[in-house]
């Protein structure tokens, strides 16, 4: 089912934290511990380094590839509460911005959908979200929600664009009127969903309560085509939830209990056609889940670090899928 | 120094016990100095100047040092030393210049005890010999250092640095003899107490100010030294030359560093500005602090480690009027904290994967410390939460492959470059696309599209007039209801998802009266000869009458009327076998029982709320070849889409939509089309599938799709003989009359496709510069351009 097919040698001199591939899957941005982010071409099974990012004065926590519709642009954020923009511009990878907003580490950024122009969300340990909104010009807007999450915010995960009615019913030439929205997590053991409102600001639209223990990772499933929201929390308290709300008027979201695992999960990671569930947990183990036709998540592989195994579960599901 | 700290060991042989704590001061604290009891710590700032008690709940007043009225600036203090010897014995460093020792031991209220009175500026830093209980040494701003003996007035020698200001003068603990002072300019220099005269040897540590040092309690050769450049280097000075062994880089300027008692590797240091908290570091893992105290609320500005054999309590005093009490098992970690694992999913399928690769080597890699046995003292080892994190930690990324059919997405690049969306006709997209399907092992999908031809392509399906599109409308609801059947007992031998639930109290409001039992037959039967993939839940047909009857009747009683059974998600069949009707009789019985037997499949037909228009001749087609009308289906095929949809398969929900065209379209709403088609669309760009991509913008037929392929549709052209813009339509240029787009191999006006060169602007017909170019390197048009067609 699985299969190592490259092992990057990353000479990092530090813990990975994360590990983003780009938009068209041929870059791989790691960042570490020993403050660098470094640039990957993956393509065809290869590893060529392409750049190293120096800039940070602590351990990376994250990055985040922006679409590819705004040029290269890469994300970085720092346990030295800076979030640093970078941007290749003939060939060479330079800082465009930095961000110095935040009175703790920056734990987590992400890119909004590329619909909305270039917005980062930043959640940072000091408990606030930061947006930063590129106004053109290398200037950017900066709003922030102070208190989003109290002792601290561990990830953002923007919802995919979606515009009340169709795309026909706007008036010509204006931008559609989407609903920006995102979910984050934190170490009240809250997922919150921020919704922001006509006036611009940013306003808390809903709390997810299930988690006993720090949420350290949401995901918001793209929406390829479903009617459905569908949002994916991992926690420190082992657990797994899969949320949904299948009526965006009701906004009520229903969670469904994945796995729970003997130790904290750091992340889920959706497919692209968000059907297959990526999750990595403490035993340096990743598992992939795939929804069966009866609305049961089940595990249809694992991999362990360094090489893959099936599970049994497999070849049921496969059988299920035809 | 051995002997001395084994006597302080035995001084204070119970364990020490305490929480993290805090109490107010009521100013600002400039430095703090722990009594060699662990007991007692007195702060010292340009106000305060207090002797504490450390107790196991709170800090206790013991004692106010500044005394008299008119406090003297001899008072404001900028540094504070507690001997290590001798329990009542202080010295502190005035802003003023004047260095002051203090008697604790006097009986009257002002313990003040000598005064001197020789430096011109700020001293910095006093700091009182480990072993010798007389000698005090102090460091200022006016480059001077200057020791004491405390038994006589004056200062016993002066070394002068040669330059700015001493930031910092500590004793080796280790050399009888030795000091280290850092400079303003980023110089360490040693120094030998007996020889004033020159330092020892002097290096470069830092960029700009040097702040502090500290010599190892333990390993006599290696000295921390902090700076303004935000890093603390770790020196080995046993060498020739000063050898940096560590470096830590920390986010702000390092004011303080203390080395940690029993944890070789461990200092802690605060910073002189922005960053308030206290660090702990274990110098091999120079990127993340081990643990960090995060209590004060402004800078930090004295750091002192309660105990010379314990590494759990850290004092701290602070600008913001506080005294702490640190416990080493309060701290918050940052590695620990830090998550130690990277996941993406990537386009293809595959998935990126860091984890930690030392988890277990970490844990094994503890090992117990050289000094370990000469103090076997009250501290448990274990409990230390830094030592799991010694060493470098490191990771390992892996990159993983789905095996086709799970996860990887190849799949979906060939499909997308295999399937014929448009251009034939129907019946041979349906098999041409079936067929890909099944070559690339998605059996389902290519059953799906069998099916999909079986149902819109019979022979003798001709494609219908719309005639009847207005008879639909305009009906009325709420007819009687006529008659309804329960699908349950035709499902039997389907798989359960396949099943259509309809009860019997649904209205169906049937118009057409016939009496047609016997063709309900012949329909069924026919059903049966054809062994078509149909499902049998659509059997409920009841194909009734005449076609012409049937369009005589209808229009008085069309109906727009939605059905209001309602298909589970998963409805639509995946794997058929033909399956056998149920006995007609039954069936016939049921229909028999109400006066109506009647043509229902209009309103099956017209399962969409946006349909009100079906064509109803369609169905009478239908019934000439013995089959069901396409119509009638479309509510499945929604249902099929939506479900293909769900599982992910937008692909085939945007394939279907597209080769069926009108046939399906208006049963879906706009919205849904719109969302499959953009986020198709969006998913072959991001495969770089942009031919693809613009097929299906091309095909599509939703007004906010088809308008994506014409943004930016200008082409600005410029003469290529007088490189002026071409104004007008058409390939003669205004200016200077002559065909712009020639084409520069058959000298002919190139209309279509026209390549030129970026570098020369030269160019013509696609086929002839790729011909010319693969002989020649050179421009056809003869400008000695080299071109390169890429």
């Amino acid at each position: 089912m699985v299969s190592v097919i490259n092992t990057v040698d990353t000479s990092h001199e530090d813990m990975i934290h994360d590990a983003q591939m780009d938009y068209y899957g041929t870059r791989l941005a790691t960042c570490s511990s020993d403050r660098s982010v470094k640039i990957f071409d993956v393509r065809n099974g290869g590893q060529i380094l392409i750049a190293d990012l120096r800039g940070h004065e602590g351990p990376v926590w994250q990055v985040a590839w922006a679409h590819p519709m705004y040029g290269n642009i890469l994300a970085s954020c720092s346990y030295d509460r800076k979030v640093i923009i970078w941007k290749e511009e003939n060939g060479t990878w330079e800082k465009t911005h930095e961000h110095t907003g935040h009175d703790s580490s920056v734990n987590s950024v992400c890119w909004a959908p590329h619909d909305y122009g270039l917005i980062l969300a930043c959640g940072s340990s000091d408990g606030a979200i930061s947006l930063l909104t590129y106004t053109g010009e290398g200037q950017w807007d900066v709003k922030k929600i102070n208190n989003a999450h109290t002792i601290g915010c561990n990830a953002v995960s923007w919802a995919p664009a979606v515009v009340p009615g169709s795309l026909i019913d706007q008036p010509s030439g204006q931008k559609p009127n989407y609903i920006k929205k995102f979910a984050s997590g934190g170490c009240d053991n809250l997922i919150k969903l921020w919704k922001e409102e006509e006036d611009g600001q940013w306003k808390e639209e809903q709390k997810l309560e299930a988690h006993s223990d720090w949420v350290r990772d949401v995901a918001w499933a793209p929406s390829i085509g479903l009617p459905t929201s569908t949002i994916a929390s991992c926690s420190q308290d082992g657990r797994v939830f899969v949320w949904t709300c299948d009526d965006a008027s009701s906004n009520t979201w229903s969670p469904k209990l994945l796995h729970k695992f003997n130790d904290v999960v750091w992340h889920v990671s959706w497919s692209i056609t968000a059907n297959i569930l990526a999750v990595s947990g403490g035993d340096n183990k990743v598992t992939l889940w795939k929804e069966s036709v009866d609305g049961q998540w089940v595990c249809i592989s694992d991999v362990n670090k360094g090489q893959g195994s099936v599970s049994a579960s497999v070849t049921e599901s496969q059988q299920n899928e035809q | 120094m051995e002997k001395m700290s084994r006597v302080t060991t035995a001084l204070s042989s119970s364990a020490l016990t305490g929480h993290t704590m805090h109490c107010h001061l009521d100013a600002p604290a400039n430095a703090i100095s722990v009594c060699r009891d662990a007991a007692q710590v007195v702060v010292a700032g340009r106000s305060i100047f207090k002797i504490y008690a450390i107790e196991e709940e709170q800090f206790v007043e013991k004692l106010n040092l500044r005394v008299g009225r008119k406090p003297s600036l001899n008072l404001s203090c900028a540094d504070v030393v507690w001997h290590q010897m001798d329990e009542n014995l202080l010295a502190t460093a005035a802003t003023n210049g004047v260095v002051v020792t203090w008697n604790l031991g006097r009986p009257s209220r002002n313990k003040q005890d000598q005064l001197f009175t020789e430096h011109k500026r700020t001293v910095n830093k006093v700091c009182f010999h480990p072993s010798e209980a007389h000698v005090l040494l102090s460091g200022s701003q006016d480059g001077f250092m200057k020791c004491f003996d405390l038994r006589r007035k004056d200062s016993v020698s002066t070394f002068s640095g040669q330059s700015e200001s001493v930031r910092d003068v500590q004793f080796s603990i280790r050399d009888y003899f030795t000091f280290a002072s850092t400079f303003e300019n980023g110089n360490v220099q040693l120094w030998d107490i007996r020889r004033p005269d020159r330092c020892e040897r002097m290096f470069t540590a830092h960029n700009g100010p040097v702040f502090c040092c500290d010599w190892h309690p333990e390993d006599r050769g290696w000295l921390a030294t902090g700076g303004r450049d935000k890093m603390v280097k770790v020196w080995d000075m046993t060498t020739q030359r000063a050898k940096e062994v560590h470096c830590v880089q920390t986010i702000a300027s390092v004011a303080r560093v203390k080395w940690r008692p029993e944890c070789r590797h461990h200092l802690a240091t605060c910073s002189m500005m922005v960053d308030h908290n206290i660090y702990v570091w274990d110098v091999r893992r120079p990127f993340v602090p081990a643990a960090m105290f995060e209590e004060h609320r402004d800078v930090t500005t004295g750091i002192a480690w309660r105990h010379p054999h314990d590494p759990s309590f850290l004092l701290s005093g602070s600008k913001d009027s506080t005294l702490c009490q640190h416990l080493f098992r309060d701290a918050s970690q940052p590695v620990e904290r830090a998550n130690p694992e990277g996941l993406c999913y990537g386009l293809f399928g595959d998935l990126a994967f860091a984890a930690k690769e030392s988890l277990v080597a970490a844990e094994s890699g503890r090992k117990p410390y050289a000094g370990d046995r000469r103090h076997p003292i009250f501290f448990k080892r274990k409990l230390d939460p830094a030592e799991p994190f010694a060493g470098l930690a490191s990771s390992a990324l892996s990159v993983f492959e789905m095996e086709p059919g799970s996860g990887s997405m190849s799949w979906f690049v060939d499909t997308a470059e295999r399937y014929a969306l448009a251009g034939r006709p129907l019946a041979e997209l349906c098999d041409h696309n079936s067929k890909v399907a099944r070559e690339l092992g998605r059996n389902q999908v290519a059953q799906t599209w069998t099916m999909l031809r079986i149902i819109y392509c019979s022979p003798g399906l001709v494609p219908t007039t719309n005639l009847n599109h207005s008879v639909g409308k305009g009906s009325s609801c709420g007819l009687p209801l006529m008659n309804s059947f329960n699908l349950k007992d035709m499902a039997q031998g389907l798989g359960s998802e396949t099943r259509l639930d309809r009860s019997k109290g649904d209205t169906r409001s049937d118009t057409v009266l016939l009496d047609s039992s016997a063709t309900l037959i012949t329909n069924e039967d026919n059903e049966e000869t054809e062994g078509s993939d149909v499902p049998a839940d659509y059997l409920l047909g009841d194909a009734e009458g005449e076609d012409d009857e049937l369009y005589l009747l209808d229009p008085d009683h069309a109906h727009t009327e939605e059905p209001e059974y309602v298909l589970p998600q998963e409805a639509f069949p995946l794997r058929h076998e033909i399956v056998d009707t149920p006995p007609g009789p039954e069936n016939l019985q049921d229909k028999a029982d109400s006066p109506h037997v009647s043509g229902s499949e209009a309103d099956v037909a017209s399962l969409a709320p946006m349909d009100s228009s079906f064509s109803l001749v369609s169905v009478s087609h239908a019934l000439y070849d013995s089959r069901l009308p396409p119509d009638f289906f479309s509510a499945l095929v929604c249902d099929m889409l939506r479900f293909y949809a769900e599982q992910g398969d937008v692909q085939m929900a945007v394939s279907v939509l597209i080769v069926l065209g009108e046939r399906v379209r208006k049963d879906i709403d706009e919205q849904t089309q719109e969302h499959w088609y953009a986020s198709y669309i969006d998913l072959l760009q991001r495969f770089c599938l942009w031919n693809v991509s613009n097929q299906v913008v091309k095909l599509s037929t939703s007004r906010a799709i088809s308008c994506l392929n014409q943004a930016s549709t200008t082409l600005h052209v410029n003469c290529s003989h007088c490189k002026r813009p071409m104004s007008s339509r058409g390939w003669v240029c205004d200016r200077c009359h002559r065909c712009a787009s020639m084409c520069a191999v058959c000298h002919h006006v190139v209309k279509g496709l026209f390549v030129w060169c970026q570098g020369c602007s030269h160019g013509g017909h696609l086929q002839h510069i790729m011909k010319w170019l693969e002989g020649s390197s050179h421009c056809p048009a003869g400008c000695g351009h080299l071109c390169e067609y890429s």
